[in-house]
């Protein structure tokens, strides 16, 4: 069971690994972005790996379902920086210091972690008193609303205030919308436009039926 | 399904094989069933929908191939299959070719959590219903995939209206689950339809009442709002007819299938409808207690089952059957209601299906998961929770004033948002207009 279990990791593992290799390869915007969604997935199943449902199909239902569609969205919104032989943002002697800042940075977050960790080993047990690791949707919602609910609520405020002001961005003013009108509010209009309705036409002859084109000048004019 | 194979092959055979191997067997016989019920499914569903609507516009329907037309489904699968596959010059082949897979995988993934009848179930996640909704979301990337692979303007805005509309309505969707979760206090499907026992009212809420599988949620003012919420939801996730806006043929061909053809439309249209009918019986499931009915809890009490080791096996073939039927009568009622608002209404605008998501069902669920929590609070706590008045009354008086008073706030908020809904929108048309005399005059002048 074990190297079944070890088997499926490797796979899951080179799955992600090989995905995020070919975000930063691939020259092609949108097949990056792909890329990405595939590697937030085996991440997702990586979790459900390590038994942590709850995790995986939150780590699905937000990074795979709502984060990678704004991030495609974004990509499609600004449609010139999609083509092939986009030129590097940096390069020469910039683009090696670029790689170095990355690299020190990213030591610094996992080699004391790599030093220190013992690996294999079961974790050990903490002092007396120490919670039981969080298992599962109701822990997880209790530690929300009793341990955590400073940061929880705050986390909350910084959504909305962030929802607020896109919605503040995103408002066109009023005067330069234009949609288009459906034909019953272009005929009412119409019949606003020609105050005192004009009957010349002669005695006898049924009316002219009211056009379903849109307003041009002269027909307003007439 | 482990516990037949267990039998068959280590007690009847004796063979001894490991546990792994025995679950690895039954998953696998599982999902082979999975993926054959699917397509059929679909066969069958667009059959339905096509003899239905003729009815409604007072036409036949598909009547030559087989009895009844019955076979015609069979016929277009093989019209489709041997179609001649098109990829455009400008496509990207690799991303165009792997969207369709993108869009059929998880309407087949969302399988895995729907219980079919009492004890048959293909996998009980303890967080079912939320892997229900995260896994349909995926498909959102495969429209989108379509859409900018097939380098074709209709494709395009067909993806980004779909995406639009599916990543709108998921919030009252989510939303009006919500309420139905924090009634149960989980997420698990099968628990939920476990929760769903009783006669009119539910054996969890009122202890004692006669269990006939007809406690369902529909019947509590909070579960009857979520549910209609939901249901206008799942149409708009389906893309059935008032929402079917990214596929508006008289607009844009067929949104983001226009550059598919063989089996790759053919694979767009088989998740469409599988999608339809995942949605149709997930609404069964939560709302109508899906394979609850009479009878159902008493067959299964009687057979095999964790609780009940020494049942019969008869029983439990017989539970499964009445289950499954009902689970299925259920879901087909549903779809003909798709069908049926289909014959019926038009389709909306953009920005009509837009208003309607934000400024309407949101406001709604949000008032409604306020009612859940006063039915909880009504119903479930007690002293060591701080409500103290309830701790005397009759279980069936306390049934009672949540009922009515749930129903109170559920009637109010409708009525006010309804009236400031219609309000909003006779005043945004009406400003619309005077803008728009007003810019013409201008002009003309």
């Amino acid at each position: 069971m074990a190297t079944v279990i070890q088997i499926i990791f490797g796979l899951i593992a080179a799955l992600v690994v090989g995905a995020a290799v070919m975000v930063v390869t691939v020259r092609n915007v949108i097949h990056a972005a792909l890329w990405l969604i595939a590697c937030f997935f085996g991440v997702g199943a990586l979790y459900l790996l390590l038994e942590a449902e709850f995790l995986a199909v939150v780590q699905v239902l937000v990074y795979v379902g709502a984060i990678s569609i704004l991030i495609l969205f974004a990509i499609m919104l600004t449609r010139q920086v999609t083509g092939e032989g986009v030129r590097q943002l940096v390069g020469g002697w910039r683009l090696w210091l670029t790689a170095a800042i990355s690299a020190l940075l990213f030591a610094v977050a996992i080699v004391p972690t790599v030093i220190s960790h013992s690996w294999n080993l079961p974790a050990p047990p903490g002092p007396p008193g120490t919670p039981e690791p969080l298992a599962g949707v109701a822990e997880l919602g209790r530690a929300f609303v009793y341990e955590f609910l400073l940061q929880f609520q705050v986390a909350g405020v910084l959504l909305t205030v962030a929802l607020i002001g896109a919605i503040v961005i995103a408002f066109e003013e009023r005067a330069r919308r234009r949609r288009v009108l459906t034909l019953a509010e272009e005929h009412e209009l119409r019949k606003r436009l020609a105050q005192p309705p004009p009957v010349e036409a002669p005695v006898g002859e049924p009316a002219p039926a009211p056009r379903a084109t849109p307003i041009s000048e002269g027909e307003v004019q007439q | 399904m482990y516990d037949i194979v267990n039998s068959l092959i280590n007690v009847a055979f004796g063979w001894g094989w490991p546990g792994w191997v025995i679950a690895l067997i039954s998953h696998l016989a599982v999902t082979t069933l999975l993926f054959a019920i699917a397509p059929f499914q679909m066969l069958f569903l667009t059959y339905y929908e096509r003899r239905a609507i003729a009815r409604m516009q007072d036409r036949i329907g598909p009547n030559r191939v087989g009895p009844a037309g019955l076979f015609q489904p069979i016929a277009d699968g093989v019209k489709m299959f041997t179609k001649e596959d098109i990829v455009p010059t400008a496509a990207d082949k690799w991303v165009h070719f792997l969207a369709p897979c993108v869009v059929v995988a998880p309407t087949m993934l969302m399988f895995a959590v729907l219980p079919w009848g009492p004890g048959m179930v293909p996998a009980d996640l303890s967080v079912g219903l939320l892997f229900f909704f995260a896994i349909s979301s995926i498909s959102a990337v495969g429209l989108l995939m379509a859409g900018l692979a097939s380098s074709n303007k209709f494709a395009l805005l067909g993806a980004m209206r779909a995406v639009a509309q599916m990543v709108s309505y998921e919030i009252p969707a989510v939303l009006s689950l919500l309420a139905v979760v924090m009634l149960t206090s989980t997420l698990s499907v099968v628990q939920l339809i476990e929760a769903q026992a009783g006669l009119f009212i539910s054996t969890a809420d009122v202890p004692g009442i006669p269990d006939l599988g007809l406690g369902w949620f529909i019947f509590t003012p909070v579960g009857f709002l979520a549910f209609i919420v939901f249901f206008i939801a799942a149409l708009a996730e389906g893309e059935r007819t008032p929402f079917d806006i990214p596929e508006a043929d008289s607009e844009i061909v067929a949104g983001y299938m226009t550059e598919y053809s063989g089996m790759k439309f053919g694979l767009f249209y088989l998740a469409q409808y599988v999608l339809n009918f995942l949605l149709c019986a997930i609404a069964a499931v939560i709302f109508f207690g899906g394979w609850q009915g009479p009878g159902v809890g008493w067959l299964y009490a009687q057979a095999i089952s964790p609780a009940n080791p020494d049942g019969n096996w008869v029983f439990n073939v017989l539970a499964g059957f009445l289950g499954v039927f009902y689970l299925l009568a259920k879901t087909y009622a549903f779809f003909f209601v798709m069908v049926w608002v289909r014959g019926a209404f038009p389709r909306l605008r953009v920005d009509q299906l837009m208003d309607f998501g934000w400024k309407f069902l949101i406001p709604l669920t949000l008032v409604n998961i306020v009612s859940a929590a006063i039915w909880v609070a009504l119903l479930r706590w007690g002293p060591e929770q701080g409500i103290t008045f309830t701790q005397n009354w009759a279980p069936i008086l306390r049934w009672g004033v949540a009922f009515v008073v749930t129903l109170a706030v559920n009637v109010g908020a409708y009525i006010a948002l309804a009236r400031i809904f219609t309000a909003a929108q006779a005043e945004q048309g009406r400003i619309d207009l005077d803008e728009y005399r007003d810019t013409l005059t201008a002009t003309l002048r």
